[in-house]
């Protein structure tokens, strides 16, 4: 599928990066993409379950688009949360909705991660999606 | 060059898993508190076996059935040796062997009396007795672990009165820490309480004589001492032994079986229904001849020195070191860095070849008393020598250099 602008810039600047190591360190960088949630704001409502560590989404829609705020104890999950924001942050609903977990896959940084920091991540997507249709 | 160098080279040429890459980097196997790595003597027991051997055990008359019935119980035969013990139930393993002393044991012996459990067990030695307290209304006590990460003894000879069956870890998986068993077996028959032991760490680490300690339980694994994954077995004094009574039923374990009901066998097979695992124990029996050609008790000196020095220099990083490594304590360091969450922490080093653990090391309540939720815990074994730790120090240092 094609993917916002940003987006396929962030899928390609991944795809050049052979090394493990740096792969990580550019997710740990990315942690500071997220627009922050601040913990006193974290509940059980905006927990994200299946993470080791404590990591929390809240969706909002403003004029029609994804506003996404997040926040983890985790830089290396806070930085999965800064793609996803670079993804679906600031898109209209309508294409946000369609974006799948494929694009993760692509950039290989799933394969970089413990299974169940890639099922982590798969929930997060999932969260935000299942918020996104509720809006529908 | 200095013995112990010798010592560890001549170990880790036994281990071909070893000479593998990670991520571009020499694997250091560090989580050996979780597994062991094995040697090829087990790997190939294990293949000849299969190769020259496979039958199924006890009962056929043909020459391959005896075979593998004799290399089966060899490993049983080994076990009671190496322990010193009575009897010798083969199960998956320490979890499904403590299962086992619950329902076996537990269920027609403890008549609803307490037990005393601790917060330094293993899941697989709290969820069993509260499954069964909730079957049968024992009242669990719990001896707290203090603040120097030791056992409270007050408050364990405090809660003794009455109780029927004391479950104790023999060395922490989180901590490293030797309990005092002697004492703890001492007050706990002095009130008339079995004691069942843990020994999943210790048994690995050194040479338990179950006969002399005075055990009347004690369950392991073979996975965490050079043996296969999926075989462990529950040793058992006599007079613990015949209190017991069949747990499952099936194949191996009885002797007789009509439509009207069904006599069991008397030994140890009485507690091992249906096929067992055969290959496992002719590998866990291997895994017994390697350690048994290494001195175990100068590879423990060895590998707690690395665990200090570890502890140390990640103390000077400003590191939280979770552990005492006294004499007797094995050689496990566990740590946290007060801003890099341990997964990420764990990350970093496996991209740099390097194998650890993180989480709560199914030890919750342990972590809840720290007052934390998980750790880094780097494990050593016999194979692991100071260029593994000097080599691992170097990655922390660079990862704290780049990530904290």
């Amino acid at each position: 599928m094609t993917y916002p602008e940003k987006l396929t810039e962030l899928v390609e600047d991944f795809q050049s990066i052979d090394d493990r190591m740096e792969r990580l360190e550019y997710v740990f960088d990315l942690a500071s993409e997220v627009n922050e949630l601040p913990t006193e704001e974290w509940s059980d409502s905006t927990r994200i379950h299946g993470c080791q560590s404590e990591a929390h989404v809240r969706v909002e829609i403003v004029d029609e688009n994804v506003r996404l705020y997040s926040g983890a104890d985790s830089k290396l999950v806070q930085g999965l949360m800064g793609i996803l924001t670079i993804a679906i942050d600031g898109q209209p609903v309508e294409i946000a909705r369609t974006l799948t977990p494929e694009f993760a896959v692509e950039m290989g940084i799933l394969n970089s991660l413990s299974p169940s920091r890639s099922n982590g991540f798969r929930n997060m997507f999932d969260k935000v999606m299942s918020t996104l249709m509720e809006e529908e | 060059m200095s013995t112990s160098w010798v010592i560890e080279l001549a170990v880790q040429d036994d281990f071909p898993i070893l000479q593998r890459q990670v991520n571009g980097h020499r694997l250091i196997y560090l989580d050996n508190a979780a597994t062991t790595q094995k040697p090829s003597i087990v790997i190939d027991a294990m293949n000849d076996y299969y190769t020259k051997h496979n039958a199924n055990v006890h009962r056929a008359v043909h020459t391959l059935a005896g075979e593998a019935t004799d290399g089966y119980e060899a490993c049983r035969d080994a076990l009671k040796t190496w322990f010193n013990a009575e009897r010798c139930i083969l199960t998956s393993g320490t979890t499904e062997a403590i299962n086992l002393a619950a329902h076996a044991w537990g269920h027609a012996q403890l008549k609803g009396r307490p037990i005393v459990l601790t917060e330094m067990e293993h899941h697989s030695d709290i969820v069993p007795w509260q499954m069964l307290a909730e079957a049968f209304g024992n009242e669990l006590r719990y001896v707290p672990v203090k603040s120097d990460l030791t056992l409270d003894m007050e408050a364990f000879e405090a809660s003794i009165e009455g109780a029927g069956l004391v479950c104790v870890v023999h060395t922490s998986n989180v901590l490293g820490v030797r309990n005092p068993i002697e004492d703890i077996i001492r007050i706990a028959h002095d009130h008339g309480a079995k004691v069942l032991l843990d020994a999943a760490q210790g048994a690995p680490h050194c040479q338990i004589n179950m006969a002399e300690l005075g055990a009347d339980m004690m369950a392991l694994s073979a996975h965490k001492m050079c043996g296969p994954t999926g075989i462990g077995c529950l040793l058992v004094n006599e007079e613990t032994f015949q209190e017991m009574q069949p747990f499952m039923g099936g194949g191996d374990m009885i002797e007789t079986v009509t439509l009207e009901g069904s006599t069991y066998q008397t030994n140890e097979h009485r507690f091992e229904a249906g096929t067992p695992r055969i290959a496992e124990a002719i590998g866990w029996n291997a895994a017994l001849t390697y350690l048994g050609t290494l001195d175990l008790e100068q590879q423990h000196e060895r590998l707690l020195e690395i665990a200090r020095h570890v502890a140390q220099e990640l103390r000077s990083m400003d590191m939280t070191v979770y552990g005492r490594h006294d004499d007797d304590d094995s050689s496990v360091v566990s740590f946290l860095h007060p801003t890099l969450h341990s997964e990420d922490f764990a990350h970093l080093l496996d991209a740099r070849g390097v194998a650890v653990r993180t989480g709560h090391h199914c030890a919750q309540p342990l972590l809840n008393r720290l007052g934390i939720s998980g750790t880094v815990r780097a494990s050593f074994y016999i194979y692991n020598t100071m260029q593994d730790a000097e080599e691992f120090l170097m990655h922390v240092r660079d990862i704290l250099e780049r990530f904290a």
